[in-house]
């Protein structure tokens, strides 16, 4: 044996200080036994005897292991048990692997219990064997526990059909409890509508309810309610948090966790859950339809549930997480415990846990085509996989990825004391559409409606070059015709201003005359002054106004307007401002006056100087030169209309000398607006290129039917068992479309290339050549390619897999599907679901009961192990999870069961209770009332959607943006992920994705805020109100404030509650009136409404 | 030595249990939000030996009320600013392996990483020596050297307790969330220290929320309290007392007069209903919420309102300069809060990418402008906290997510660097004038005293006089690693 004695030594001179209390007796039972129950039974108990030794009880521990007895009475030196927990490093228990070392109190207790010889009852019994554990065993249906008739008739009122009555009674029977009575029917059926489809009854709904006095009445709004579409969506958001629904998200557009178009699997769940579909199926669909429907795409959308755990950058963590959960949400197991060691509690050993993950090692996912989409950013069915058939599983060295035990490589496979039977795992052999989603007809359709819209694109845009060609090519419109097309410019106005020419201008306004051979305008003041052409230019044209500047104050501008007409016009000017001389172009286009930066150019323009300015126009692009220097190049932004010219003074007098007007010929080369630079293509030339374009395009997209058909022929023919014998000669044939498919590819990128050189400016000119030698390269490469096309060609996919890792590269993303699938997951599922399985049906019924009951009857909810804690009605559990089983798993036929009992239908108030129930279970641990539960993040919201009327009744589809908050879509299709969340819901505690097996229920400030303050509770609290007026007409304050608290409440105001409300209207009323309000008494029911919004029991489920 | 293991093996287990069940054991029914508040007013109750919220009262005698959290996005060098390595100067340019410090590059030591995104071109190790971007000077009365960029934060530096040797151990971004929670982004969520406090401490000012946030949180770390609930959610506030918190004040037109009766009305009616629900502690804990909330939604706008405040103290702060406003009003409003009793302030510094500090290339423009930003500002509330007497109570924490590399990335940028980075502390309790802990002579790992992010956890933990063991979550396991151990050396 080996000792510490010099630790021991310490401890001991450590603890005299202690020696006062050492002659107290230590009570085993009390103060020992804690201790090892929590630090040592997991390596020393009935799940393991590490090192021989037990530490269970007592007597074990004197008999020791090993290295001999743990304890031996009355000796500390002897005892290994005292030497091992203050041992240094990793002697020490327990090991530092396992948490913190005991602490010195305890480790005093410890010697103290030794050194008084260590005793302990002599009855002392051992941990019991797991195996017996009670949720490992298969649960039996138990008898309906017969009750006395005083039971019968006192406590159930006659009612004694319910199972679950029956069970509960048997408890309040045995402990002298006494139940409350049923809930006012209002808040009956308010609880009953909320709880199954998660929103109010109508007024209508509840005075029909009210009415209807047939003994079956409840039970016919519950069958009701379980046939309304709407259970499926309330339901459906429980199952997606237990399943961790979570739309995609990741740093902006790249996905990194979750799939993108994952709604489908919420779609899928709704949808299954209004067919009823059984909860073993649903289970079977999520873990393995791929192998079991590998065809059918309805029942793909459920493996969503796998898909969601999709990571980007770590599979480890992605497949750690998805046997976490499955663990969690199926079985009620906490297999991530056994991730780095054998789990402490529950018989799962490390080697289980890999073996766990091996059902997943080869799962991978894919987005598949869906009908009329080809897009996958658009839409697609995310859907798992085997992909990596012979992907191996390792233990990995306490978790650790990086220390994979590679020598010992695991297969699938389940905890021996959990399995049932032999495990088989049988390779499932899919039909062809599933490898090669291709085939799928829908799939050619897709592509071929793609390419065909491709084709009707091209034309258009055909037809546009062509227009557009035509239209740089024709000459200007005033030019004679025998000028068609020549360089010679026909010169329209020449005027030196030596003298009037009344029949070119138009004095509009200023003053202006004539002296000294030149045309003057003297009024410098802040005025605009303008001189008018007789004569419309033409559309495009050069004109040139010669001047001196002589004056004005401050803006000393003149210029030339054109296109003048309807307040619409563009005006080039000059001017000497002294802040800041320049050349400017802006315009109006009937929404003010626009002075864009880039028609603005800083020029030297002095008063006294002479200027020549010289503006061309073609088109919509202008340049300016002054005295013949090119200034400026701005292309319009809008299109020109025809109009006037005119020549303006602003602030500025000047003395003008000439005017010449000329049509612009198209071989005229104007600088383009883009670089400004040197001059650029001719628009002619450049137009013609264009042309020559969307030739290319047309022609490249018009081949592209006959090779995606061709592609598909050859699909078909090479997938059939045995191969078409034309495969071959098919494949030949999409080879070769293939190969004249890429020619006509290469000539469109040619000529896009070529384009792209001659539009490009002195700077990028080199670079453009190079990109068009390249595609001259590429083009040669095709050509040659199609001399000898061979039978390789691209089969038509159908399918995208997500990359599997952030280095995957795009060859092994486009590696053919598997054509088999492991069939390790349609074992596990089927081990799931097997109606032997002790853990499936008892999880489901707790999830079940929780939500129904506002509390779960084995409250650890994913942990039905031994840590976990027992159920309070173990009995009940047994015969509900049974009865589940039985049932075909029809969940519809549980609530129904629960809703139905007389538990479900009881008030949750304890007024009036007997005040020995009260004192005896005041936490109401054996349900002698109903529990008030707080509305879920969605209920708040979709109920006051649906009291105010707005409710929007269509189901399923994309996800809504987040900030929709005014959406009156029901609040389950919000975007819904790590990074995103409605901000409404998110402060009523909506659901982690990371992990929500049950929802928090806080009460914070800020939801009071949300809720008096947002412009969403407010709006919905106005259309209430505006609904209740018009539905009661002229009503008097007292007739509002009762309907408004039927309709909120679902509940008449006591005669107190009636008179608070009124006395707040009127209130109300009066402070409007002084304020001045418009309608003060309709605006102070609006704020009684808001206030019942705000009233604790809208949103308590009562 | 006992820790020792479980420093070395951070990957824990998630805990197995979730809080939700405890719920069932008659308290956090109500969220755990209102459990300290309610068990004051003797509302909730407890069994004995029942596993029950905190109390709201530290644990042992604090040395501070309140935590200003300081947090720089991006990472911070610790060479241009708190931790002065001339050797890098004299190697500049040079390879590491070709300097006396080639030991710095064994893998052993560079195992700390672990990475979250595979091959990533960033959180690299950069092997060529970059030189000083900026020179250093002494200050104070310590003589402790920091860098030209912050003369103002040098003028506190007898108040500032600077850790030099940080470490953490993710290599990319994710180590925000580590900073704030202790806990390395592949080991799940795990509260921050902001919900721990807020979880533990009672409120000093029920008018305020106690755990606010301003700032930007673009990168990972979005929430704060998640397993003990968004009840301990930080509360994000803006620096507009128009607009202070999301739904602070009614969206449509509702007279203050006209929604104080709307609430009166509330309060009456659930005081009604409470007659017939005796036992519901959610109802009394309603009835509080909105008390609150009504308070809060005045109490806010008011704090934030700076118009009281002296011509001389907002040019402390540095309001006057465009360039050093936007930091200046969020420390100014920080100490209006600790004034008036909030608990955590938590500011994060520099919108944008992965946060505004990220300099992976011009690092001498990035972080030259950075710090001229908040350098007056910082110092302007350490200054301000001073001589209202309030830097007794209240702790201020500089921190960032890890440093950056000694070696270049391009050429005039620095890499994320995990092994060695500066954190300081000043305020209630810490022995201001103090450089703990040392990296090595080109400051790349952290050698003398080595602390994880969660032992600054640990020591503002204790200055609150909170034990960290005593606000466990039965079947929640935490580590000794994330506890942390308080770093006695920098206490006063």
């Amino acid at each position: 044996m080996r000792s510490y004695l010099g630790v021991v030594t310490i401890l001991v001179s450590v603890l005299a200080t202690g020696q006062a209390l050492a002659d107290d007796r230590v009570d085993y039972l009390r103060q020992v036994k804690p201790i090892l129950t929590a630090r040592c039974y997991a390596c020393h108990g009935a799940l393991q005897k590490k090192g021989g030794l037990r530490a269970d009880t007592a007597a074990a521990l004197r008999e020791g292991g090993e290295s001999g007895p743990a304890v031996v009475a009355g000796e500390i030196e002897e005892s290994e048990l005292l030497s091992r927990v203050t041992a240094p490093g990793s002697e020490r228990m327990p090991p530092p692997s396992d948490g913190e070392a005991l602490k010195a109190n305890e480790i005093a207790l410890l010697k103290r219990w030794v050194e008084q010889g260590a005793d302990a009852p002599s009855d002392e019994k051992p941990e019991a064997d797991p195996r017996d554990h009670w949720a490992f065993r298969a649960p039996v249906r138990p008898e309906v526990p017969p009750l006395s008739e005083t039971a019968k008739t006192a406590i159930l009122k006659g009612s004694v059909g319910n199972p679950i009555d029956a069970f509960l009674a048997v408890e309040w029977e045995k402990r002298g409890l006494k139940p409350q009575p049923r809930a006012d029917k209002g808040l009956l059926l308010r609880r009953v509508y909320l709880d199954l489809i998660g929103v109010p009854p109508t007024d209508q709904e509840r005075e029909a309810f009210e009415a209807d006095q047939a003994p079956d009445a409840y039970e016919k709004v519950a069958d009701r309610l379980l046939a309304s579409k709407q259970y499926g969506e309330r339901w459906g958001r429980h199952w997606m948090d237990v399943w961790r629904y979570s739309d995609w998200w990741g740093l902006g557009a790249d996905l990194r966790n979750s799939q993108k178009h994952i709604w489908h699997w919420r779609d899928w769940i709704i949808e299954s859950l209004n067919a009823d579909k059984g909860y073993d199926q649903m289970v079977r669909e999520m873990l393995a339809a791929d192998e079991l429907y590998p065809n059918d795409l309805d029942k793909l959308r459920a493996t969503g549930f796998l898909a969601r755990h999709y990571f980007k950058f770590n599979r480890n963590t992605w497949l750690e997480e998805t046997v976490e959960h499955t663990g969690k949400a199926f079985l009620g197991l906490t297999l991530n415990c056994a991730k780095c060691h054998d789990h402490k509690y529950d018989p799962i050993s490390q080697q289980d846990y890999y073996r766990f993950r091996a059902f997943f090692e080869p799962y991978q996912v894919r987005t598949d085509e869906v009908p009329g989409e080809v897009d996958f950013e658009k839409d697609g069915l995310p859907r798992v996989f085997d992909c990596n058939l012979e992907a191996p599983t390792y233990c990995f060295v306490r978790g650790n990825e990086s220390q994979p035990i590679k020598d010992r490589p695991l297969k699938p496979g389940l905890p021996p004391l959990l399995a049932l039977g032999e495990l088989k795992i049988e390779p499932v052999s899919l039909p062809p559409e599933a490898s090669l989603p291709g085939l799928r007809p829908f799939v050619l359709e897709n592509h071929l409606r793609g390419a065909d819209a491709k084709i009707v694109e091209a034309k258009a845009a055909l037809e546009k070059a062509k227009a557009k060609l035509a239209e740089v090519e024709r000459p200007s419109t005033t030019a004679p015709a025998s000028d068609a097309g020549s360089q010679l410019a026909e010169t329209l106005i020449h005027d030196d201003f030596a003298s009037p020419q009344p029949d070119t201008w138009e004095m509009v306004s200023g003053q202006w005359r004539y002296q000294d051979g030149k045309l003057l305008q003297e009024h410098g003041d802040e005025m605009r002054y303008t001189l008018r052409s007789k004569r419309t230019p033409p559309s495009d044209f050069e004109a040139t106004l010669r001047f001196t500047l002589t004056g004005g104050e401050p803006w000393r501008s003149v210029g030339l307007c054109f296109d003048v007409a309807g307040g619409r016009e563009v005006l080039v000017y000059l001017s000497a401002y002294a802040g800041g001389p320049k050349l400017q172009l802006a315009y109006e286009q009937g929404a003010g006056y626009v002075y864009p930066p880039e028609g603005a150019r800083g020029w030297n323009v002095r008063v006294g100087e002479t200027y020549a300015m010289t503006v061309r126009v073609r088109g919509t692009l202008v340049n300016v030169a002054v005295n013949g220097e090119h200034a400026l190049a701005y292309r319009l932004p809008f299109a020109r209309n025809a109009g006037a010219l005119t020549v303006i003074t602003y602030a500025a007098s000047a003395a003008f000398s000439g005017f010449e007007l000329k049509s612009l010929p198209s071989g005229f080369t104007l600088v383009d607006a883009a670089n400004g630079g040197p001059p650029g293509p001719s628009l002619v030339e450049r137009a013609k290129a264009e042309l020559a374009l969307a030739e290319k395009s047309l022609a490249a997209a018009s081949v592209q039917p006959d090779l995606i058909r061709a592609r598909a022929a050859a699909d078909r023919a090479r997938s059939q068992q045995p191969p078409d014998t034309k495969a071959k000669e098919l494949a030949i044939i999409a080879a070769r479309r293939e190969r004249e498919a890429a020619v006509a590819k290469a000539e469109e990128d040619l000529t896009r290339a070529e384009l792209a050189l001659l539009k490009a400016d002195a700077p990028h000119k080199e670079a453009e050549r190079g990109k068009r030698d390249t595609a001259k390269t590429a083009l040669a490469t095709a050509k040659k390619a199609l001399e000898s096309p061979g039978e390789e060609y691209t089969p038509l996919r159908g399918s995208l897999k997500s990359v599997e890792s952030n280095v995957e590269t795009e060859a092994s993303r486009t590696k053919p599907y598997p054509t088999t699938s492991t069939g390790r997951r349609s074992a596990l599922a089927s081990w799931i679901t097997d109606r032997r399985h002790p853990l499936t049906a008892r999880v489901a019924i707790n999830h079940i009961w929780v939500r129904h009951f506002g509390k779960p009857l084995v409250p650890t909810i994913f942990d039905l192990g031994r840590k976990g804690t027992p159920p309070t009605h173990a009995a009940l559990l047994d015969w509900l999870a049974v009865e589940l089983v039985e049932r075909q798993w029809s969940m519809k036929h549980l609530h129904r069961l629960i809703v139905t009992s007389e538990a479900y239908r009881r008030t949750s108030a304890s007024t009036g209770a007997d005040p020995a129930t009260l004192t005896a279970d005041p936490e109401n641990r054996w349900y002698w009332r109903m529990n008030p539960v707080r509305m879920e993040a969605q209920v708040v919201r979709d109920s006051l959607l649906q009291l105010a009327g707005v409710l929007d009744p269509k189901m399923g589809g994309p996800p809504l943006p987040a900030a929709e908050e005014a959406s009156p879509r029901r609040s389950l299709y919000f975007t819904h992920s790590h990074n995103e969340h409605q901000k409404f819901l998110n402060i009523f505690d909506d659901a982690s994705v990371l992990e929500c097996y049950r929802r928090s229920e806080s009460i914070v400030p800020v939801q009071a805020l949300a809720l008096s303050n947002s412009r969403f509770s407010l709006t919905m609290a106005a259309k209430i109100s505006t609904r209740l007026h018009d539905r009661l007409g002229n009503a008097s304050d007292a007739e509002f404030a009762r309907s408004a608290f039927l309709t909120i409440l679902d509940i008449a105001p006591s005669p107190e509650e009636q008179a608070a409300c009124e006395q707040t209207l009127a209130d109300l009323t009066a402070l409007l009136k002084t304020n001045g309000a418009a309608d003060p008494v309709r605006r102070a029911r609006n704020n009684l409404v808001q206030a019942l919004l705000n009233h604790n029991d809208f949103i308590t489920i009562r | 030595m006992m820790g020792d293991l479980d420093r070395d093996h951070p990957r824990g287990c998630r805990g197995s249990h979730r809080r939700a069940f405890l719920s069932d054991l008659g308290m956090g029914f109500t969220g755990l939000a209102l459990g300290a508040m309610l068990h004051r007013d003797g509302v909730a109750r407890a069994s004995e030996g029942v596993w029950a919220p905190p109390d709201g009262f530290p644990h042992f005698p604090a040395k501070a009320k309140s935590v200003i959290w300081l947090f720089m996005n991006g990472g911070v060098s610790h060479l241009e600013t708190f931790d002065h390595k001339p050797e890098l100067n004299k190697y500049a340019g040079k390879s590491i392996n070709e300097t006396p410090y080639k030991g710095t590059q064994d893998p052993k030591k560079l195992s700390l990483a672990r990475v979250v995104v595979v091959n990533d071109a960033n959180g690299q190790q950069r092997n060529k020596l970059y030189p000083l971007q900026v020179g250093f000077k002494k200050y104070g009365q310590s003589g402790i050297e920091v860098s030209d960029w912050l003369p103002h934060l040098g003028g506190c530096v007898d108040d500032l307790a600077i850790v030099r040797s940080m470490y953490t151990t993710d290599d990319n971004h994710g180590a925000q969330t580590q900073f704030h929670s202790g806990r390395h982004m592949l080991d799940g969520e795990f509260p921050n220290l902001g919900a721990w406090i807020h979880y533990g401490l009672g409120s000093l000012n029920d008018n305020l929320p106690q755990y606010i946030s301003m700032g930007s949180r673009e990168y990972w770390n979005k929430k704060d309290g998640h397993y003990l609930g968004p009840a301990h959610d930080a509360v994000p506030v803006r620096v507009d007392p128009a607009n202070p918190l999301d739904y602070g004040r009614p969206e449509l037109e509702v007279a203050e007069a006209e929604q104080r009766l709307g609430f009166a009305l509330v309060n009456r009616l659930d005081r009604i209903r409470a007659v017939e629900y005796p036992d519901d502690p959610a109802l009394a804990a309603r009835i509080k919420a909105y008390e609150l909330a009504f308070r809060m939604q005045k109490s806010l706008p008011e704090v934030l309102d700076f118009r009281s405040e002296t011509e001389e103290t907002k040019r402390l702060y540095g309001l006057d300069n465009p360039v050093t406003q936007p930091c200046g009003m969020q420390m100014l409003a920080a100490r209006r809060l600790v004034e008036r009793g909030v608990r955590f302030v938590q500011i994060q510094d520099g919108a944008g990418g992965a946060g505004v500090w990220d300099a992976h290339g011009a690092l001498r423009a990035n972080h030259s402008q950075n710090c001229l930003r908040i350098d007056k500002p910082i110092a302007g509330l350490l200054q301000d906290l001073k001589r209202r007497g309030l830097l007794d109570e209240t702790l201020v924490v500089f921190g960032t997510e890890f440093g950056r590399t000694p070696g270049t990335q391009g050429s005039d940028g620095r890499d994320h660097h995990i092994y060695g980075f500066s954190v300081w502390m000043a305020g209630g309790g810490i022995k201001g004038g103090t450089v703990h802990g040392a990296t090595d002579e080109i400051g790349f790992h952290a050698e003398e005293h080595r602390h994880y992010v969660t032992d600054i956890h640990a020591t503002i933990m204790h200055l609150l006089g909170l034990d960290s063991r005593k606000l466990e979550i039965p079947g929640r396991k935490r580590l000794d690693i994330d506890h942390g151990q308080p770093i006695r050396e920098i206490l006063a």
